[in-house]
């Protein structure tokens, strides 16, 4: 047990289990679906894990400082329309301009988000449900043309990207959006625990007053990790529109669900201030598992689908705040010899006042 | 003579390490307004806690009407009569003056009549001699009709016994009389009422009997006529100074701020003060002084409106607490888990927090091995017990916290060092370790501003102390002046006249 602790801490518990429990739902659905373990299961749930956990990691450094985004389902949906129609119209602009123009949309777009709510002092909850909804209207009323984005509209090399692998191993294929998203995953897991502004984001969200009082710049913070997750839901965007090809403005309707659920059941706190990448990622991977395993699985209609994956949100929520934190204060209490807090004796000691 | 409607018998009441009432008994007699003073931490709240349910005795008992009664909650406390008004009224904004008054009323069946609700709250204000309209939603109400709307709410449930825990606070003078007029009017109809009050004049104005409490012990109570001013500071005083570490004689530096007529409207007006190297500057003063206040606004939090800060020959304009840190300004917050830590980080992370600047790579990350021997560092120095650097502070006493806050402002290299109330809920021994770091810096030339409700504390450890009261400086006394009785009368204003102002 000691040795155990030394090694591992509550969070980390935390990504093991759910690789632990990933790996059961993965034989239990084994013995019920025939022909369940090939490799297609793998190339699929990594393609479209690779959008969403993209997408998430945005949705994470949002959620590290105790807002939400919930307009990034429309922000992937509007860039993936857009750039696909641009690249109807104009089949010979460069893919780095196309993927460009999608991460500068996304970033306009999250730009707005952060301003309202850094500088314009709108709760977020309340300012993406708005945004969310004027992002979607504008795909729906995009002016150029037939209403769709149609594959055979789009140039070779777009659907080259979602066909070619980098590497496969058997029939495992690796593809360049799947490599690319864990790159950035690599990435950001870095940034939040190496760098000043990750460490900055985790106390801003787990601490405002106090953040404020240390001197950090809490709305500046704010507004960059809106727009960093405006940045890579525009590349969520670009990665959804080579994944799928023909868009209808429904595009990415409700992804921020899926988004939010993936951080959420991968551990980030809604209160801010902790989660990590890797647990996100998981999130991200145990949750599309889930749904595409579901979706296969001819005992219960698929109508149901959903309403499991809102049971596993509430269940790893439940987790997080019962079992999670009492681990934590084992770990730490038992660590730290000497005398553990009485919060309510400091509490009572320091209302003794007059 | 009569029996009191409500006696508190024999009341004690433990904390962990304080005694906050040792064995208190006090009568509150129908038509007598009982004024109730001491300093802080003297244990009037816990006291009126206890009245109210909020906390159980010990030992001890109240008697209502000359039966024991056991009560639990404010509801109970409520069903037997006896109500509570603070310093804060706590009003629905939204609702208007009449859903306000009846607001935890039961048993009126459920649904709202409208007309018999305004004329019934009509009938209670006009009781009271209160002009307000009924209709009127609590939002735009001064801060006295507020209290109105609260009195006449524990009217409404026929009180009988009404504590009013510093009522006055927050109002001006002409306010003040028209509280006290209120008072008289629920007194001639015989409501026991309880007042706790801070200012000394207005006590001997209103109050029929006078009680003193010092160390949660009653010192002496007497009828109005029995008491002068000068009898109840003597009361209130007279704590031994025992167990204090003493500030240690340090040669006065150079001048290193000077403070010129600092005001903010609302909070504080024309303080004036200068701070010298191995200097520690006490700030005294009575709750509601405005301490705090001052040294938000000298950290940027809360700027002030207007005067000067001389910083090292230079005038600053301090708006932000970039700012005062890159001054060298470092500011210890009071509320320790609302403003000072961020308790699910690790102390590491803590300390290193408003600096990381100085723990960056070339690449922008962030070398954890420097961050870690910092924290080290001021585990050693400042013996914060913890076996690692690494814990989350959450999970530290409060002894520790607050060393882990200060060790995080020292590293961001002060000059001088602002500490609000820097011991309050910690244990004797980790108090004692505060005064010696406290010692130590000023001792390295640091100027200090300790900012403490603790009576005996500030007289220990201050080389000059500035007494405020009520946003106003009373004085600045040298550490010979700093008798208990002379900075209780700067802070409670005796009889109006200003005391003897020293500079």
């Amino acid at each position: 047990m000691k040795r155990l602790k030394r090694y591992f801490r509550p969070e980390q518990l935390r990504e093991l289990s759910l690789v632990f429990l990933m790996g059961l739902i993965f034989l239990f659905f084994g013995t019920q679906i025939e022909g369940y373990f090939s490799p297609r299961i793998f190339n699929r749930v990594t393609s479209d894990v690779a959008i969403i956990a993209v997408v998430a990691i945005g949705e994470t450094l949002v959620l590290l400082t105790r807002n939400y985004d919930l307009s990034v389902g429309s922000i992937v949906g509007l860039t993936a329309f857009a750039v696909g129609k641009l690249l109807s119209f104009h089949p010979d602009t460069l893919p780095i301009v196309a993927l460009l123009a999608a991460i500068g949309l996304g970033i306009a777009m999250g730009l707005i988000n952060g301003l309202l709510v850094s500088s314009g002092r709108v709760p977020s909850l309340i300012a993406t449900l708005g945004t969310m909804a004027i992002y979607r209207s504008t795909l729906v009323a995009y002016p150029a043309g037939t209403k769709n984005v149609v594959t055979h509209d789009l140039p070779e090399w777009i659907l080259d990207l979602c066909r070619t692998q980098l590497f496969s191993i058997g029939e495992f294929k690796i593809r360049p959006v799947v490599a690319g998203a864990l790159v950035l995953f690599v990435l950001f897991q870095l940034m939040i625990s190496y760098q000043r502004f990750g460490r900055r984001l985790y106390a801003v969200g787990s601490n405002p007053e106090a953040a404020r009082i240390g001197g950090l710049p809490s709305q500046r913070l704010v507004l960059s990790a809106f727009i960093i997750c405006g940045a890579t839901a525009g590349l969520g965007g670009f990665m959804y529109l080579v994944r799928y090809g023909d868009l209808t403005p429904a595009a990415a309707q409700g992804m921020e669900m899926d988004v939010i659920a993936a951080a959420v059941v991968g551990g980030v706190s809604t209160m801010g201030g902790s989660g990590t990448m890797i647990g996100v990622l998981l999130g991200a991977m145990m949750i599309n598992l889930l749904q595409q395993s579901l979706l296969r699985w001819l005992v219960i209609s698929n109508f149901w689908v959903d309403a499991l994956l809102g049971a596993l949100i509430l269940v790893s929520v439940t987790i997080d705040a019962v079992i999670i934190n009492r681990l934590r204060d084992v770990w730490a209490q038992r660590g730290l010899e000497g005398n553990p807090v009485d919060e309510k004796k400091i509490i009572e000691e320091e209302s003794l006042d007059a | 003579m009569e029996t009191p409607t409500l006696r508190l018998s024999h009341i004690s009441k433990r904390f962990d390490m304080t005694q906050a009432l040792d064995d208190v008994s006090l009568d509150l007699y129908p038509g007598e307004i009982h004024a109730l003073v001491g300093e802080n931490g003297a244990g009037k709240s816990t006291l009126i806690k206890i009245a109210t349910g909020v906390y159980r005795p010990d030992q001890g008992e109240s008697v209502l009407d000359g039966q024991p009664v056991q009560i639990h909650n404010s509801q109970e406390a409520q069903a037997y009569g006896i109500a509570a008004i603070y310093q804060e009224p706590m009003v629905f904004p939204d609702l208007n003056v009449a859903e306000n008054i009846f607001i935890s009323h039961r048993g009126r069946g459920p649904i709202v009549h409208w007309s018999k609700m305004y004329e019934e709250a009509k009938a209670i204000l006009a009781k009271l001699d209160v002009n307000l309209d009924v209709r009127m939603s609590a939002r735009g109400l001064t801060l006295a009709a507020q209290q109105a709307v609260e009195i006449a709410k524990a009217i409404s449930l026929d009180v009988r016994v009404l504590i009013m825990d510093e009522p006055t606070a927050a109002l001006s003078a002409h306010e003040v009389a028209q509280l006290f007029a209120l008072m008289r009017t629920l007194r001639s109809q015989g409501v026991a009422i309880l007042f706790i009050g801070h200012r000394l004049e207005e006590v001997l104005k209103v109050a029929d009997r006078v009680s003193v409490l010092r160390d949660g012990k009653l010192v002496s109570s007497k009828p109005r006529s029995e008491v002068t001013s000068g009898g109840i500071i003597r009361d209130m005083v007279g704590r031994e100074i025992e167990n204090f570490f003493a500030k240690s004689a340090v040669q006065r530096g150079d001048l290193m701020m000077s403070v010129r007529s600092l005001n903010k409207e609302n909070a504080f007006h024309d303080i004036s003060f200068d701070v010298y190297r191995g200097e520690v500057l006490g700030f005294a003063g009575l709750i509601g002084s405005r301490r705090t206040d001052v040294g938000l606004a000298l950290f940027g939090v809360e700027p002030a409106d207007a005067g000067k800060v001389i910083f090292e020959g230079e005038e600053q304009t301090i708006r932000s607490p970039r700012q005062a840190l890159q001054l060298g300004i470092a500011y210890v917050t009071e509320d320790r888990r609302q403003f000072g830590l961020t308790m699910p980080m690790s102390i590491v992370s803590n300390i290193s927090l408003p600096m990381l600047r100085r723990y960056l790579t070339g690449l922008g990350l962030i070398k954890r091995r420097d961050e870690t021997a910092t924290a080290e560092e001021y585990r050693q120095r400042l013996s914060i017990r913890t076996p690692s650097v690494k814990g989350v502070v959450e999970m530290l006493s409060g002894g520790n916290q607050q060393k882990v806050i200060l060790s995080k402002w020292l590293n961001t290299r002060p000059q001088i060092l602002i500490l609000d109330e820097p011991t309050r809920g910690i244990d004797v021994g980790a108090k004692t370790e505060v005064h010696q770091i406290i010692n130590e810096l000023a001792a390295q030339g640091l100027g200090i501003i300790l900012i403490s409700s603790d009576m005996l504390e500030i007289m220990a450890m201050s080389d000059r102390i500035l007494v405020m009261r009520e946003g106003r400086q009373m004085g600045i006394l040298t550490r010979e002046e700093a008798t208990q009785e002379a900075i209780l009368t700067a802070a409670m204003g005796q009889n109006g006249s200003p005391a003897e102002v020293v500079q």
